[in-house]
C-alpha cells in the first residue's frame, strides 16, 4: 500500500491540482494573484510623489508643484482660507458654462506675495462670477505652481498645455509674478502653446512684447508698466538730474534688474560717475555675500560730490535691503540721499531683515508701487482711474472678512499687490468675455489673445489700481505709478501719482500712434 | 488517510505498481490522485470468484470505502431482501430484480464527489416510471406518488434550485395521479401527462427530462416517437419472458448512457477524475446475474459505457461466464492481459480470491491482537483449522483479542466462546457466527447433521432416519449440489468436503443439546449403517465409535488388525479413524467425563496413562499399549483445534520408528511414516501414508 500522504500539500493537490476545473481557476487565481502582488509590490515600492490631484514632487525635488483644481493648501496655512474660498466658489459654478484661468505662482513657497496674488484673483473671480453674473462664460480658478523660481515651470506649462485642449477650457494664466528668467521661459512656452498670459507684477522690459517693435510673447498682456515706463514715472515725480544721481545696479542681472538699470542708464546718459555692480547670487533672494559688496558701494557713494543726492538702484529687493541697511551705516551720515527703485521696494516693509534705524539717518526710500490703496483716496487726479473703482474692490474685501465671499486669510497693508493681482484677473475676465462670440458660452483659445489690444478707450479696464488702456503689445498705456516712501517705522507711506507720460492720459486713453 | 485493511490483495489494491483496481478506476485508493489506466478502451467486467469467507463481499466494501467520496460508487448485494420481491404493497408486474438493482444503484452513484456534483438519471428516471406506471391503478395514489416521487428525484442534481425542483416534482405527481382513470389502460395516459409536463418549462430539470425521455424514440418499433417507445418498454417489461429481458437490458443502458453523460464534454470531464465503480455482491443471483448479462451483451454489441464493474461470485464459476478470461489474483499484479473475444461472456475478467497463506494468517492474527501474549503456534494453527480462508481467520482473530485474556487457550476454546462483532451487540459462539456466514442458512440445521456423514449413502440414510420428511434424498441431493456450486464438493470420506466448515459443523451438532443426544444419535445411527454395508466401511464404523468416545474399540481394532493388513492399508485406517472428531472428555473406561475440552489424548500418547490401563486378555501387551499411544497421537495431531504438542509429535515419532521393529514385512513403509508424520503434523499438512499418493484418508 502507498504511504501515508497528508497535510495541505495532500489536500491541496486531491482536491485542486488533481480536479482539471478546480486547477484551471486555482491557476488563473493565482496568476491573478501574483499580477496583483507585482502590481502591488511595484506601487508600494514606488515612491509616492503625489501631493494632491495633480500636484506631485518632480523627480528629485521635495517642492510640490503642478496645477492643483481642488482645496489643497500647498502645506501653506495663510493660503488654506482662500485657496478654500476659490474651491467652494469653483463648486459654486460647476453647472454654469465656465472656463479656467490658471493663476501661476510658487505657491508652495512663504512668499507672501502668493497670498495677495490668490486674495485678488478671488476677489476679481468672485466678481466676475455673481456681480456681472449675467456674463458668460463663469470663470473658475486653479493654481498652478512652478515651483520655486518656477524651477518646474516645464512640467506645470504641460500640464496647463494639456487642461486649455481639453474640458477644462484654460483660457488665460495670471500672476506671473516677477520677471525672473524661469518665468520669461514659462511665458515664452505658454504663448507658444496659445495660451493668453497676464502679467500681474513683471515690470521688466524684456518679459514684454513691443520692445523694438517686436512681439516675442503673442498673446501675453501685462498690468505692471513695463520698468522704463517706471523709470520715466519715477524720474519724472524726482526730477532728478544726471550730475545728482549715482547708479547701483545687479550685475548681470535678471530680465527686471536689466530692463531698469537700462531705463536708468537712459536717464543717467553723460553721468560723470561710473556706476557701481554689485553681484548677487543665482537665488536672488539669498544673502550671498553682497552686505560686503554694498559696504564698499557706501565708501563709493560718500566719495561723491555733495551735489550727489539721488541713488538709483536697480536690484532685488534682498539686495535693496542689503543696501539699505549698508547705507544706515555710511560714513557720511550728515550727507542726505534719496534712494530711487522699482516696485521690488514695496517688499521692504515686510523684510524683518530691515534696519529702520537707516531710515533715520539723513536717508530715504522711495520706489514705484503697482498699486497703492491710498492712491485714490485724497484729490485723486481726474483721468487715468478713479476713487470708485477703487472702492469698488475697497468694498469686496470688506465682504470677504466674513462668509460668504471669504474669509480669504490676512488683510493687505497697502493692497499692492493684491491689486494688481485683481486687475489682471479682470482683465483676463473681460478679455475671454470679449472675445466669446454672440450665441456662443465660450471664447476660442487664441481669440482671447487678440482681443488684448482692443482693450482700451472705452473698452478699457477699470482697474483698481487705473486704468487699464492696453496698446497693440499688450502693455499698459500711461498706467498710473504710485511712488511710495518707506518710513521709518518701516511701512510705506504713499508720496503721489507719477505717470510714465508725465501726466494722466487723456479721456479717451487711446494709446498714441 | 486509511489505506485498505486487507491482507493478501495487494494485486488488486497497490499503488505501487498499481493493482488492478487503480488500473480499472484510474484513481488511487483512498487519493483523488489519478493512475494510468490499463485499458483505454473497453473494460473487463472483473468477477471475483469464490467460495464463503473467501472475502468477495470484503474486497467490494472495501473498494467502496477506497473510492467513495472520490468518484461515484454504489453497491448492491444480489442478496439483499430488496431484490427478492417487490415491497408488500408493491406491484410484481412493473417490477423486478434488476430494475430495483437500476433505483438502488442510480440513487448510490448519484452522490457527489470531489469536485464533482451529483448525477442525475433522466433517461432512467423516464424509463422507470414508464415501467413502474404498468403497476399503477387509481386504487393507490398514495403508493403511485411515493413511487413517482422517488422514480423523479433520480434526475435530481442537488442544486441550488433543488427546492424549486422538489416542489416542480410535486406538481407533475399530481398530473401524472389526475390522468388515471377507473377504467380503461393506465400507461399511455400516464406517459402522456409525463412527457407533457417535462415539455412545459424551460428549468434545467424539465430540459433534462424531455432528453432522457428523447432517448426512447430509438426503442425498437418506436419510429422515433419517445411516447411510443416508453409504452413498448413498458409494455415488454410486463409481456414476461425474452420481453421482459429485453426491457431490463434498456434500463440498464439507460442507467450506463445517463452516467456517461456526468462525464461527456470538455467541462463534465474538468471536474471528473476516474471512472465511475459498481460493485454487484453475490451476482448470481437474479439481480446481479441480469444486469451482469446486460451489460457484457450490450458491451458485445459494441455498445460502450465507461464503469468500472467489480462483482463477486459465489463458487469458482457459472454456466453463463464458459468463455470467460480467468486469472488467479497474483497474476493480476501488474496486468490482467485481458482481451475480449466475441462471446458476451467473454467480456468479462473471472478472477479466483485465493485463501491467504500462513504469513498473512500472521499478519491478521497479530494485528488482531496487538501487544496480547499470544501461543506462538496459534497462527499457525488458525491457518492449519481454516486453510486460509479470510472470514475464520478474522472471526478467529477477533475471538481470540476477546477471549484469551478471558483464559481461552485452544481453538475449541476459541469457537465456542462469544464473540462480539460489534460494540453494540451481544456476543454469540464464535462459530455460530462463522456458520451463519459460511453455511447456506435455509438448510444448516440438516447439513449440521449431514456433516457427520462420510458419503452420500450416509447421508441419505441420516436424512431418511433423523431430518424432517420433506427434505429427504432430494434434499440432500440438493444440497450436494449447492455445497460444489459453491466451492465446496464433497470429498472421498466426507459429505461435507471442507474441513474447516466440517468442523464448525460437527461443533454445532455436538452442542445441539447439553446431553449430545443428536451427536450420539448421527453416529449411533452412521455406525449402524456401516455394519450392514461392506468390510471397506469398517474404518468408518471406527471413526464413528471413536467419535462417540469408544477408544477401546478403536485400538482394539487396530491392535487387530496390524499384523494381518498391509502396512500402508493400516496406515491408512489409522489416519482415517484418528480423524474422529473429539469434543468430549472420556475416562480411560470410556466413561464420559462430563466437562468439555478436556483432552487427555496427550497424556496418552505421551504414555502417562499405561500404568493404570487395564489390558484386554489375552493381547500382545506392547503392540495394544504402543497402538493405543500411536492412535492418540495421531488422533490429537491431526485434530484442527488441537494446538501441536511437539513432545507428542517427537513421541510419535518414536512410537512408529518402534513399532516398525514388530513387523518386519512393514518396517520400512512404518520407518517412512516415523518420520514424514511428524514433519506433516509440524508443517499443519495432512498425514502422507507412504505408497498411496491419492491420499485417501480424508482429513486435510
Amino acid at each position: 500500500m502507498a504511504g501515508m500522504t497528508a497535510g495541505w500539500p495532500a489536500w491541496l493537490r486531491e482536491h485542486v491540482w488533481e480536479i482539471r476545473f478546480r486547477r484551471y481557476v486555482a491557476l488563473m487565481l493565482a496568476v491573478v494573484l501574483v499580477a496583483a502582488g507585482v502590481w502591488g509590490g511595484m506601487t508600494l515600492a514606488r515612491e509616492d510623489r503625489s501631493c494632491a490631484p495633480g500636484i506631485e514632487r518632480p523627480e528629485g525635488s521635495d517642492e510640490c508643484v503642478g496645477v492643483s483644481t481642488t482645496a489643497y493648501d500647498f502645506g501653506q496655512r495663510r493660503l488654506t482660507d482662500v485657496i478654500a474660498a476659490i474651491d467652494r466658489e469653483n463648486d459654486s459654478i460647476a453647472s454654469r458654462a465656465r472656463v479656467t484661468v490658471a493663476v501661476f505662482q510658487p505657491f508652495s513657497t512663504a512668499d507672501n506675495d502668493t497670498l495677495r496674488e490668490l486674495q485678488g484673483a478671488y476677489l476679481a473671480q468672485y466678481e466676475a462670477n455673481h456681480h456681472e453674473s449675467g456674463q458668460t462664460p463663469a470663470v473658475r480658478l486653479v493654481l498652478a505652481d512652478p515651483g520655486a523660481d518656477s524651477a518646474h515651470w516645464r512640467e506645470t506649462v504641460d500640464a496647463l498645455g494639456r487642461m486649455a485642449k481639453g474640458p477644462d477650457r484654460l483660457r488665460a494664466v495670471t500672476g506671473i509674478g516677477s520677471s525672473t528668467d524661469t518665468n520669461k521661459e514659462a511665458v515664452r512656452e505658454l504663448t507658444r502653446l496659445g495660451i493668453p498670459v497676464i502679467g500681474t507684477s513683471i515690470t521688466a522690459d524684456d518679459l514684454a512684447n513691443g520692445q523694438n517693435g517686436k512681439d516675442p510673447f503673442p498673446g501675453l498682456a501685462r498690468v505692471a508698466p513695463t520698468n522704463t515706463d517706471l523709470a520715466r514715472a519715477l524720474t519724472s515725480s524726482a526730477r532728478i538730474s544726471t550730475d545728482r544721481a549715482y547708479l547701483v545696479y545687479d550685475k548681470p542681472g535678471d530680465p527686471y534688474t536689466r530692463t531698469l538699470r537700462q531705463s536708468f542708464e537712459r536717464l543717467l546718459k553723460g553721468s560723470p560717475y561710473q556706476p557701481s555692480a554689485f553681484h548677487p547670487p543665482q537665488d536672488r533672494t539669498r544673502e550671498g555675500a553682497t552686505a560686503n559688496a554694498f559696504r564698499n558701494i557706501t565708501f563709493n557713494i560718500c566719495d561723491t560730490p555733495r551735489t550727489t543726492d539721488t541713488l538709483l538702484f536697480a536690484g532685488r529687493h534682498t539686495q535693496l535691503r542689503q543696501f539699505v541697511n549698508a547705507l544706515g551705516r555710511r560714513g557720511c551720515l550728515d550727507r542726505k540721499f534719496t534712494v530711487l527703485t522699482g516696485d521690488e521696494g514695496s517688499y521692504l516693509t515686510s523684510d524683518k531683515e530691515l534696519e529702520t534705524a537707516a531710515l533715520g539717518r539723513n536717508l530715504t526710500v522711495r520706489y514705484t508701487a503697482l498699486a497703492h490703496f491710498d492712491a485714490w483716496t485724497d484729490n485723486p487726479p481726474a483721468r487715468g482711474g478713479s476713487r470708485a473703482d477703487a472702492r469698488t474692490l475697497a468694498k469686496l474685501l470688506a465682504q470677504a472678512e466674513h462668509e460668504p465671499v471669504g474669509p480669504i486669510g490676512s488683510a493687505p497693508l497697502d493692497g499692492g499687490q493684491l491689486t494688481v493681482a485683481y486687475d489682471a484677473t479682470r482683465l483676463a475676465v473681460k478679455g475671454i468675455r470679449q472675445a466669446t462670440p454672440d450665441g456662443s458660452r465660450f471664447p476660442g483659445l487664441a481669440d482671447v489673445g487678440d482681443v488684448w489690444p482692443q482693450l482700451r478707450g472705452s473698452l478699457r479696464v477699470y482697474g483698481a489700481s487705473g486704468w487699464l488702456c492696453l496698446d497693440n503689445h499688450g502693455n499698459p498705456y500711461d498706467k498710473a505709478v504710485p511712488i511710495v516712501e518707506l518710513t521709518p517705522a518701516g511701512g510705506s507711506e504713499f508720496v503721489e501719482l507719477a505717470w510714465p507720460e508725465g501726466r494722466p492720459p487723456k479721456d479717451n486713453c487711446l494709446p498714441p500712434a | 488517510m486509511v489505506h485498505s485493511s486487507l491482507h493478501g490483495r495487494g494485486a488488486l489494491f497497490d499503488t505501487e505498481p498499481p493493482g488492478l483496481a487503480p488500473r480499472l478506476t484510474g484513481l488511487r485508493p483512498y487519493q483523488h490522485i489519478p493512475t494510468p489506466y490499463e485499458h483505454q478502451g473497453e473494460l473487463p467486467f472483473v468477477v471475483l470468484a469464490g467460495g464463503r469467507g473467501l472475502g468477495k463481499s470484503a474486497v467490494l466494501g472495501e473498494l467502496r470505502s477506497a473510492y467513495r467520496g472520490h468518484t461515484p460508487v454504489a453497491l448492491i448485494d444480489g442478496e439483499d431482501a430488496q431484490f427478492d420481491r417487490p415491497s408488500p404493497d408493491g406491484h410484481a408486474e412493473s417490477w423486478s430484480p434488476v430494475s430495483q438493482a437500476t433505483v438502488t444503484i442510480a440513487e448510490q452513484l448519484a452522490e457527489p464527489v470531489t469536485g464533482a456534483g451529483r448525477i442525475s438519471f433522466p433517461r432512467l428516471a423516464s424509463g422507470l416510471l414508464a415501467v413502474a406506471a404498468g403497476g399503477w391503478s387509481d386504487r393507490d395514489l398514495p403508493r403511485i406518488r411515493q413511487e413517482a416521487e422517488r422514480i423523479l428525484l433520480m434526475n435530481d442534481t442537488g442544486s441550488w434550485v433543488a427546492g424549486f425542483a422538489g416542489r416542480w416534482i410535486g406538481k407533475v405527481v399530481a398530473k401524472l395521479v389526475a390522468s388515471l382513470s377507473e377504467t380503461g389502460p393506465v400507461v399511455e395516459p400516464i406517459i402522456e401527462a409525463a412527457l407533457e409536463a417535462f415539455g412545459e418549462g424551460v428549468a434545467p430539470t424539465q430540459r433534462r427530462l424531455r432528453k432522457g425521455a428523447a432517448w426512447y424514440c430509438d426503442y425498437p418499433n418506436a419510429g422515433g416517437n419517445p411516447k411510443l417507445g416508453l409504452i413498448l418498454l413498458s409494455g415488454h417489461f410486463r409481456a414476461g419472458g425474452a420481453s421482459h429481458t429485453h426491457a431490463e437490458r434498456y434500463l440498464v443502458r439507460a442507467l450506463l448512457a445517463d452516467l456517461d453523460d456526468a462525464y461527456a464534454g470538455v467541462v463534465q470531464r474538468a471536474h471528473r477524475l476516474g471512472r465511475p465503480v459498481v460493485l454487484i455482491d453475490n451476482v448470481q443471483e437474479p439481480a446481479g446475474f441480469h444486469l451482469m448479462e446486460s451489460v457484457l451483451r450490450d458491451r458485445a454489441d459494441g455498445i460502450a459505457d465507461r464503469v468500472v464493474f467489480f462483482a463477486a461470485l459465489r463458487g469458482h464459476g457459472h454456466p453463463a461466464l464458459r468463455n470467460t478470461v480467468r486469472r488467479t489474483l497474483p497474476e493480476l499484479a501488474r496486468g490482467s492481459g485481458w482481451v475480449p473475444g466475441s462471446a458476451p461472456s467473454s467480456r468479462a475478467l473471472l478472477v479466483a480470491l485465493p485463501p491467504l497463506s500462513p504469513d498473512e494468517t500472521l499478519h491478521m492474527v497479530n494485528a488482531a491482537c496487538p501487544g496480547q501474549p499470544t501461543h506462538p503456534q496459534l497462527p499457525h494453527a488458525v491457518h492449519r483449522l481454516t486453510d486460509g480462508n479470510p472470514l475464520g481467520i478474522a472471526l478467529i482473530a477477533e475471538s481470540a483479542r476477546q477471549n484469551l485474556p478471558q483464559g481461552a487457550v485452544s481453538l475449541g476454546e476459541l469457537l465456542m466462546a462469544d464473540v462480539a462483532l460489534h460494540d453494540d451487540r451481544t456476543g454469540h459462539p464464535a462459530h455460530r457466527e462463522l456458520l451463519d456466514r459460511l453455511a447456506p442458512d435455509d438448510r444448516l440445521d440438516e447439513l449440521t447433521v449431514l456433516a457427520a456423514a462420510h458419503d452420500r449413502d450416509s447421508a441419505f440414510v441420516l436424512a431418511e432416519t433423523g431430518l424432517p420428511d420433506d427434505f429427504g434424498t432430494a434434499g440432500v441431493l440438493d444440497l450436494e449440489e449447492r455445497l460444489a456450486q459453491e466451492g465446496r464438493p464433497g470429498t472421498p470420506g466426507h459429505f461435507v468436503g471442507d474441513p474447516f466448515l466440517r468442523v464448525l459443523l460437527l461443533l454445532r451438532l455436538h452442542r445441539h443439546d447439553p446431553d449430545h443426544a443428536a451427536w450420539q444419535w448421527v453416529h449411533r445411527t452412521l455406525i449402524d449403517h456401516c455394519r450392514g454395508t461392506s468390510p471397506d466401511h469398517s474404518g468408518y464404523r471406527v471413526r464413528h465409535e471413536l467419535a462417540l468416545g469408544n477408544v477401546d474399540f478403536a485400538v482394539a481394532h487396530l491392535r487387530d488388525t496390524f499384523l494381518r493388513l498391509d502396512t500402508c492399508d493400516w496406515l491408512s485406517a489409522l489416519v482415517l479413524i484418528a480423524s474422529a472428531p473429539c469434543y468430549d472428555a472420556y475416562d480411560p473406561e470410556g466413561r464420559h467425563l462430563g466437562n468439555e475440552l478436556y483432552d487427555d489424548r496427550g497424556a496418552v500418547a505421551l504414555g502417562r496413562t499405561d500404568a493404570a490401563q487395564h489390558l484386554p486378555d489375552g493381547v500382545d501387551v506392547t503392540l495394544h499399549l504402543r497402538v493405543r499411544r500411536i492412535l492418540h497421537a495421531v488422533w490429537q495431531l491431526t485434530d484442527p483445534l488441537v494446538l501441536p504438542d511437539p513432545r507428542v509429535t517427537e513421541r510419535l515419532r518414536w512410537e512408529l520408528e518402534q513399532l516398525s521393529n514388530q513387523k518386519p514385512a512393514g518396517s520400512e513403509t512404518l520407518w517412512r511414516a516415523s518420520r514424514d508424520w511428524p514433519a506433516d503434523a509440524a508443517a499443519g499438512r495432512p498425514f502422507r501414508v507412504p505408497g498411496d499418493d491419492e491420499e485417501q484418508n480424508g482429513g486435510h
